[in-house]
């Protein structure tokens, strides 16, 4: 469970850097209105200069503050936004993975082996992982290329950098893109299609 | 690292069993610890007749100024209108509770939304007081005084029952409410009735 409150990514780290901004100048706002409020009281007349400009940089506080508020809430309205995409972009991703591990008929224990492979996992790990000898995974992972018909580690995780980078790819429910029978003679056969609509 | 990486696999295969959703947004959580610490201070190491004393007030009377501008200006969850000061929501939120069934509330539930506005007020009152305290006209008036230190018997009671109602809400509905307030979002089990 993470609890880092310093956020990593930029947008989050705009955002937080943005609020204390607001924060601050709201403050210094306050400040300067209580002070002109007090000034006013003592001896009101707006015709002194400096209590005129006093005045005026209150407001320009003032304005200032709610400018930058209105901007923060776009802001996370934005990192809103791009976060459901994102969600949508992963739940579509796992779709297309299942359907790919369904066309292939692999094993239970493959889809592990094959999610930790598309993870980037080596098969040292992996076993380790799955508490097995590094020689069962080497022969899953075999079987997997072999069902995939792909020829290794770096072909079998191109079929899904294939999926993404398509056109295609999340366009509603065009059933081509998912489509495996399409990659089951390798990525070579797919290749000119996807630089198509890649382009 | 290893384990690390077992955790990660283990989450996707069980996605869509608890999802992060972004409740509080870095204003809100500024000014809520922001708050937090100007009443912890003022409250206790801070000699509540030196003029700091008087500062830090100011300073809480400020962020709840902030906050309440932000209530109107701000994003969906920090609006007013997610947490609408309700009693009639708020019984029907107590049946639930009372009957065991788990509603959960993205923005405060209505109970603790109650909570808020109290707080908000004893604070503006505290400040307000205070200030009188200072002015020529009101100082030394012993019904301002009464009502300053009356008022923060007020707050102290509505901050133990603030960290109680928390204490409870996490145990009863399960999402880290204090995580939430540092992080900003709440683990959201999936598939629960939202409000």
């Amino acid at each position: 469970m993470k609890w880092t409150s310093w956020p990593a990514k930029p947008k989050e780290r705009r955002a937080t850097i943005l609020a204390g901004l607001i924060l601050w100048q709201a403050l210094c706002a306050l400040f300067f209105i209580g002070d002109v409020i007090e000034d006013f009281r003592e001896d009101g007349h707006l015709d002194d200069p400096h209590l005129f400009l006093e005045t005026i940089a209150a407001l320009a506080l003032v304005a200032g503050v709610m400018f930058l508020m209105v901007e923060l809430r776009s802001l996370l309205a934005r990192m809103g936004d791009m976060q459901v995409g994102l969600r949508v972009a992963r739940g579509n991703m796992a779709d297309v993975m299942k359907t790919f591990f369904d066309e292939w008929a692999l094993t239970d224990a493959e889809r592990d082996v094959a999610i930790m492979i598309l993870k980037g996992l080596d098969n040292e790990t992996i076993a380790e992982v799955r508490s097995t000898a590094s020689g069962t995974v080497r022969a899953q992972a075999t079987s997997i290329y072999a069902k995939s018909g792909t020829h290794g580690r770096a072909q079998f995780i191109s079929l899904f950098m294939e999926e993404l980078m398509s056109g295609e790819f999340g366009g509603g429910d065009s059933g081509e893109t998912r489509d495996p029978s399409r990659s089951q003679s390798g990525p070579a056969a797919t290749g000119p299609k996807g630089q198509e609509t890649l382009f | 690292m290893t384990l690390g990486s077992v955790m990660t696999t283990d989450q996707s295969r069980g996605r869509g069993s608890v999802r992060e959703v972004a409740v509080w947004d870095p204003l809100v959580r500024l000014i809520h610890w922001s708050l937090a610490l100007a009443i912890l201070l003022n409250s206790t190491i801070i000699d509540e007749d030196s003029k700091v004393h008087a500062w830090v007030g100011y300073t809480a009377l400020g962020l709840v100024g902030t906050r309440l501008l932000w209530a109107v200006i701000g994003p969906k969850h920090a609006r007013f209108s997610a947490f609408p000061p309700s009693p009639m929501r708020t019984v029907r939120y107590l049946r639930a509770v009372f009957a065991g069934e788990k509603e959960l509330h993205l923005s405060h539930n209505p109970l603790g939304a109650l909570m808020v506005y109290n707080l908000w007020l004893t604070v503006i009152a505290l400040g307000v007081t205070g200030h009188m305290m200072t002015t020529i006209s009101f100082y030394g008036v012993d019904w301002v005084e009464e009502a300053h230190e009356i008022a923060f018997g007020w707050l102290m009671a509505s901050v133990a029952l603030h960290v109680a109602g928390v204490a409870f809400d996490t145990w009863h509905s399960g999402v880290n409410l204090v995580r939430a307030m540092i992080v900003g979002r709440k683990n959201w089990p999936k598939g629960r009735e939202t409000e």
